[in-house]
């Protein structure tokens, strides 16, 4: 009996995953991004969240970024310069 | 680039190993063997390797082998193809918004609207059920960009797909421009294309609105009709396909509106206060200081009105193909081997 052969249709590139980042063993003395996706409720979860990061921490600061829409990734020039400013990141989405 | 190859002892092993893998659409694929793909890619004289399109958000390349393994499943002819690598490249511009179109719980389709003389060349349905079923060209080359989706992107049905409702031209969703009765020049043309050149047009589409009109011969009347429509979309809606069947063509015609002039006339009857939006719910709740008499249109502006002709013979329709979230629609030139 002959037999037949067909083809793979899926992506058969294995891209590296992305590495985690490294986790500060104390957010002591650090300056927390907000990195909103422009959903109203984005902004007020993350000044929660932030609000009760710095009751149990002593935070060097905040700095709140809205990445203007939720279809689109963030700008990376804007994510370079959080980078710098900020030693933690957090995202958030909220309808 | 090696392509991993499968052997089955006759085809219905084949298939249903596609439906185990879940690498169809929940109908049965056309068993993409090697000759059918290699004969895919010899009729545009392109090897496995060659990248039709680098998608904008997540970067991934859209090599040609795998376009046609996708395109040869979806039940396409090679004749199909410089339609299917055009709708590629189309899709991959960033404007486009491929991967989060091909995520949101908005479930849009990717039309393919296809304009010009190589439509009919691949015998192209524009007229009686184009948006339906029937006809091999439509329902390949659509069914070709959604498996490509779904088995090459990754963009699966209830995993990085979350459409909320979804509809079913995200089987297939693919017509073409009747420029056998339409008074204007082609899509393609008025999109800035050489004149006589085909394209193919990508709009992430929502499913479409079927609109019967009532009796009116001058444009305004049945016009009017689908502008208060377009109202209960909302404001600022990316963008809009109108399409224009036969019997109502006749009377854009007869009038001599060019299709600036409808999507222009669509555009101004859609202006409405933010206020009253507002009191529609059809949009987010105005904060208080906002400016309640700023006028808005369903549409930022007549540009972002697309005006076909398609569809039967009979009866005096009009359809209207609402775009997704920020997506704009975006126009490649079908490049046809000699």
């Amino acid at each position: 009996m002959t037999s037949i052969h067909t083809l793979d249709p899926r992506d058969s590139t294995n891209p590296s995953p992305a590495a985690r980042a490294i986790r500060p063993a104390s957010l002591d003395g650090r300056t927390i991004g907000l990195l909103s996706n422009n959903k109203p409720h984005s902004v007020d979860l993350l000044r929660m969240v932030a609000d009760i990061i710095g009751e149990r921490y002593s935070l060097a600061g905040t700095v709140e970024y809205n990445k203007g829409g939720h279809q689109w990734p963030a700008d990376p020039s804007a994510l370079q310069d959080l980078a710098q400013r900020c030693d933690v990141m957090i995202h958030a989405t909220a309808e | 680039m090696q392509i991993e190859q499968w052997q089955f002892d006759d085809w219905d092993d084949a298939l249903e190993f596609y439906f185990r893998e879940g690498l169809t659409d929940g109908l049965p694929v056309v068993p993409p063997t090697p000759e059918r793909v290699q004969a895919m890619l010899d009729f545009c004289g392109l090897g496995p390797d060659r990248v039709l399109g680098t998608e904008g958000i997540r970067h991934k390349q859209f090599p040609a082998g795998k376009v046609a393994i996708n395109a040869v499943m979806a039940g396409c002819l090679p004749e199909h193809f410089p339609v299917v690598m055009a709708a590629v490249s189309a899709v991959c511009d960033r404007s486009y918004n491929f991967h989060a179109s091909s995520t949101s719980t908005n479930g849009i389709a990717n039309l393919v609207l296809v304009s010009g003389p190589y439509a009919s060349r691949i015998g192209l349905n524009h007229g009686v059920n184009a948006f339906g079923n029937g006809n091999r060209a439509n329902a390949a080359i659509g069914r070709a960009i959604n498996l490509l989706k779904a088995n090459f992107y990754g963009s699966v049905s209830q995993e990085m797909d979350k459409s909320t409702f979804g509809h079913s031209g995200k089987y297939s969703f693919c017509f073409s421009e009747d420029l056998e009765t339409s008074p204007w020049s082609s899509l393609a043309e008025s999109k800035g294309f050489r004149p006589g050149s085909s394209a193919v047009t990508m709009v992430a589409a929502n499913a479409p609105l079927q609109l019967e009109t009532h009796g009116d011969r001058d444009p305004e009347g049945f016009l009017t009709a689908a502008a208060h429509a377009m109202l209960g979309f909302g404001p600022r809606n990316s963008e809009v396909v109108l399409v224009i069947s036969q019997e109502l063509m006749a009377y854009v015609a007869a009038s001599g509106w060019t299709r600036d002039q409808v999507a222009r006339f669509l555009y101004e009857k859609t202006l409405r206060t933010a206020g009253e939006w507002d009191n529609w719910r059809r949009m987010d709740k105005l904060p208080p200081d906002a400016d309640r008499e700023r006028l808005m249109g369903s549409v930022d502006g007549p540009e972002r009105i697309t005006v076909l002709p398609a569809g039967g013979d009979a009866g005096e329709f009009m359809a209207l193909i609402t775009s997704w979230g920020s997506s704009r629609s975006v126009t490649r030139e079908i490049t046809v081997p000699i």
